[in-house]
């Protein structure tokens, strides 16, 4: 029978199994590639990786101080934070739109869709024009990655997740339009939003990487670039590791706030 | 004469080419239990949402206390078969949900905070009463999906009486209830017609009308003091058109508080129930409009039960 | 619809392109007719290509059918001699990473990023293809002399040919690089800005065909100094994995190649065939019409001949100009560990990272002269 439970500790060792399976699997692959080439620095070995540790915390003149992974996290996820913001901003505000009133949705459902299908990676030339380099175009591709799939993802749920029941029933409650719009819609709908918006982090950070891989001058995906290009791997691979960790953190503290938010939702 | 609430003056509706309702015309007097029987499909629901404003009729008018209606409004309360609570909200923040959408808006509750806050435990507070008065006091900080079936409508129709509605419209509200339930919501329904009987003597308002729909001949007859049969099966040549218009009243009789124990009231409840069912519900026996329409003669005739009784 | 960890599938994404097995790697498209099989012990290498004029030549090579770019599959000079040549094309970056992972045996590199992956996998320079002479320079739009430059940022990418050709142009100036603001930019990115008439972007740093692209695009601008204050440093050539040379056949690969360059080379200054190879060029190079093309090549100086050939990678300029290189990498700490060159033939016992020699120019020139080759 599917879905039988097991208990947490198998849960717990059945997680760990498979991290070991991985550590273990990227031991063996870097062990085999220095074998062919004691002096390989494209897959380290472990104690690559602990002097790569050292040289992205090792304080920097040019950054008055500050080393490599404090610099380039500061500016990477101070932009990621900054354009998820504002994209979840905007797209929370044309989602509840969108599902509230059907001519809002009628205008913009059809461009909401195409500009979907649009990777952001694709119009970083046609975001410098919009709007130039610096803060602006980083959060300019993040919205624009983010906005789209988010608000229709809202509009969705606004549609399909309110009972009409609880609608009608707010007005004979005495419930004004913008009431209902946020003491009913919203505050059903958003446990939803949380678990989308969860769903739209890992593709931030790639629009992120992928414009600063292009014309940034700090952060991971400027780093990532040049390391790449001196085959500096050890440090790459601890960039990878820190942004697979922070978006772990990113991930569960999401769960956390709509377990917070909503207890009611999902027992 | 009569203190009506609510009125349908010749309502109908029909689905492009499915006509639904015929020239439906009702007068609920004030302090009434009005139960509203008819077959599957007939257009209960149709009628419902047309007298709750949220589906205009396509011609006729619903009137409130005299005036026609423009879309749903307090006066109006409903409690639903299903999605009777808001799940995001604990049993006594919904109770408490219709005082504060109706006496605050959102830029009071954002700007005055603090007095909301107080208002706010003024609300809870009569929202925790009106609970206890519907046997929930135990149930107050839950949320509807920790509740039985049978607790969340209490407390839907506690949420829906705190507003104190002109008339209260319950929609197949014990459907999906078992049978001790059902009785228990029953008895509760019959209470609260018991503080209108009291009201009545003390020559006061009565405080509830109530209009349930339901598809339980039983429980029709047993809770109203007044049966509405809508239905489809009737004599509809008799208005000359060319297909059938759609459903309409057909029955409409005093239906008195029978006591179950009484043998010769038992036969009478038997009687009315056997009446009902070859009226509203048997294909085959159509009769005419006027035949069973009755209530107001009824009344007019000295025989009038409950709050239609007449005053010595 | 749950979603777990998508940072892990970042993760797993990038380190399969750090790796090396991503970067857009493609193998040439398989010829028709003139092509053989290779016989099944015949010795197969693979060569690293990305688009550039000196190295496009490879690409056109196959397309003209001198060589099948193919694996197993052998064009007239592999036939000659007896070795299955692989072309790998990708952009220049996934090339560098090919080469240090040994996912390829020789790699187009110039004389500056070789130096860096060497350090971890040692190579051989065997054949300088072009110098830089004017296919790097700085672009400046409102800005008269170098005096001027100093308050704008420049940008361009670091650490890599740009800067050394802005830091040596500045030297060769007279002036103070720490004077200089070199920003750091995608050279594709910083041309597109400047063409769009971005602010900040008055002065950029980059290479063939931003250079040209830019100057036409975008009206008042112009180039400030180029390469061709440094002609001969900058050193585009072909680099072969000391590992790979110590494999059976290793030699004839290096002189099959160096000998369909300068076949490939006889055909671009033969008058009858010159116009139609530099289209063919071209269309593997931005696509570049006949007239920039042209251009191009004057601006990217190919080394045509055995004897040009020999005379760079063999004579004295070299060492100097490698040393010039080596102060400019260390300086802005482009690797870890210091590589060792060596020039000449290699010696019994010498360890070093990165060695030119011409050795394998002057054994194909002599059996080219002795064969009789056209």
């Amino acid at each position: 029978m599917i879905r039988q439970p097991i208990s947490f500790r198998a849960h717990i060792a059945l997680g760990v199994v498979s991290v070991v399976v991985l550590l273990t699997g990227y031991t063996a692959l870097s062990y085999r590639q220095h074998q062919r080439n004691p002096s390989d620095k494209t897959i380290p070995n472990w104690s690559q990786l602990a002097d790569g540790v050292t040289r992205v915390l090792k304080p920097q003149d040019r950054y008055d101080g500050a080393s490599w992974l404090w610099t380039d996290a500061k500016a990477t996820f101070t932009r990621h934070f900054s354009g998820l913001a504002i994209g979840v901003l905007v797209a929370v505000v044309l989602g509840l739109g969108m599902g509230c009133f059907t001519p809002i949705e009628a205008l913009l459902l059809p461009p909401l869709s195409c500009l979907a299908k649009i990777p952001p990676t694709a119009m970083l030339a046609v975001f410098f024009v919009l709007v130039g380099t610096g803060m602006e175009l980083y959060i300019a591709m993040i919205a624009f990655g983010v906005i789209p799939t988010l608000a229709q993802s809202i509009y969705q749920s606004a549609r399909t997740d309110v009972p009409e029941e609880l609608i009608y029933k707010a007005y004979t409650l005495g419930a004004s339009h913008p009431e209902l719009i946020w003491n009913v819609t919203f505050k059903q709908i958003l446990p939803r939003i949380i678990e989308a918006v969860r769903l739209q982090v890992g593709p931030a950070m790639v629009y992120l990487i992928a414009a600063e891989y292009a014309i940034g001058d700090i952060g991971f995906g400027f780093r990532l670039r040049m390391q790449q290009r001196l085959s500096d791997m050890s440090t790459v691979y601890i960039y990878l590791a820190v942004l697979a960790a922070v978006g772990f953190l990113m991930d569960y503290s999401l769960t956390w706030l709509r377990r917070l938010l909503c207890p009611w939702f999902g027992k | 004469m009569h203190d009506i609430v609510l009125e349908c003056r010749g309502v109908s509706k029909r689905f492009g080419d499915h006509a639904v309702l015929h020239d439906v015309n009702l007068k609920i007097a004030r302090g009434q239990i009005v139960s509203l029987v008819g077959p599957s499909g007939c257009g209960k629901s149709t009628l419902l949402r047309a007298i709750l404003g949220t589906h205009p009729p396509d011609s006729g008018e619903v009137l409130m206390n005299g005036k026609p209606i423009t879309g749903p409004g307090r006066d109006r309360g409903i409690v639903y078969q299903r999605y009777g609570l808001y799940p995001f909200l604990t049993a006594r923040q919904n109770v408490a949900f219709g005082p504060m959408l109706d006496e605050t808006n959102l830029a009071y509750r954002f700007f005055q905070f603090p007095n909301w806050l107080k208002l706010r435990k003024q609300h809870l507070a009569g929202a925790d009463d009106m609970l206890t008065r519907v046997q929930m006091g135990k149930a107050l900080h839950r949320y509807p999906e920790e509740l039985s079936g049978g607790m969340c409508q209490r407390v839907a129709i506690a949420q829906a009486l705190m507003m104190k509605p002109e008339i209260l419209l319950l929609d197949e509200p014990f459907g999906a209830l078992d049978e001790a339930t059902r009785e228990e919501m029953q008895e509760m329904l019959l209470k609260l017609y018991a503080e209108n009987l009291a009201a009545k003597a003390a020559g006061k308002k009565p405080p509830y009308t109530i209009l349930i729909i339901t598809h339980e001949l039983n429980e029709a007859i047993y809770v109203a003091d007044r049966v509405l049969g809508l239905s489809q099966h009737w004599r509809w040549e008799d208005t000359g058109g060319p297909s059938h218009p759609g459903a309409t009243i057909i029955y409409d009789a005093v239906s008195p508080v029978f006591s179950k124990d009484v043998e010769a009231e038992a036969a009478a409840f038997v009687r009315q129930r056997e009446e009902m069912r070859r009226v509203i519900f048997e294909p085959s026996e159509r009769f005419g409009r006027e035949s069973h329409t009755r209530f107001w003669q009824q009344c007019a005739a000295g025989a009038g039960v409950g709050m239609m009784a007449p005053i010595p | 619809m749950t979603h777990s960890h998508p940072a892990w599938m970042l993760t797993c994404l990038m380190a399969l392109a750090a790796a090396g097995c991503g970067g857009g790697a493609t193998t040439a498209t398989p010829a028709t007719s003139s092509a053989s099989d290779a016989p099944a012990d015949m010795p197969s290498f693979s060569l690293a290509w990305s688009e550039y004029p000196s190295w496009s030549v490879f690409g056109v090579a196959h397309r003209r059918k001198l060589i099948d770019g193919a694996k197993g599959k052998l064009g007239p000079i592999e036939e000659k001699w007896k070795v299955d040549i692989e072309l790998k094309q990708a952009d220049y970056d996934p090339c560098l990473q090919m080469y240090a992972s040994a996912s390829c045996d020789a790699v187009c590199i110039t004389n500056i990023d070789i130096l860096s992956p060497s350090v971890s996998r040692p190579g051989v320079a065997i054949l300088p293809t072009s110098t830089s002479d004017g296919a790097d320079a700085c672009i400046v739009e409102g800005i008269e002399d170098v005096d001027q430059l100093r308050g704008h940022k420049v940008f361009g990418l670091p650490k890599s040919v740009s800067e050394y050709c802005f830091v040596r142009c500045l030297e060769e100036l007279g002036k103070n690089e720490a004077d200089y603001e070199f920003a750091s930019s995608d050279p594709g990115a910083a041309a597109l800005a400047m063409q769009q008439g971005q602010e900040e972007y008055q002065a950029i740093m980059v290479w063939n065909p931003y250079v040209l692209q830019t100057l036409r695009t975008r009206e008042n601008t112009k180039v400030l100094f180029d390469s061709t204050k440094i002609p001969g440093e900058i050193i585009d050539m072909v680099v072969v994995g000391q590992d790979s040379l110590k494999k059976p056949g290793a030699d004839a690969f290096c002189h099959a190649v160096i000998d369909c360059y300068y076949e490939m080379n006889k055909i671009i200054e033969a008058p009858a065939t010159r116009n139609e190879a530099l289209v063919q060029i071209g269309e593997d190079f931005s696509d570049l019409k006949l007239e920039d093309m042209t251009l191009v090549v004057q601006q990217t100086k190919f080394y045509k001949t055995a004897d040009e050939g020999s005379h760079v990678l063999g004579g004295g300029e070299l060492p100097k100009t490698m040393e010039t290189v080596m102060s400019f990498c260390e300086k802005h700490q482009m690797f870890d560990g210091s590589p060792k060159l060596g020039f000449g033939a290699a010696k019994d016992g010498e360890q070093v990272n990165v060695r030119f020699d011409d050795s394998y120019i002057k054994a194909v020139k002599a059996s080219t002269a002795a064969g009789g080759t056209e």
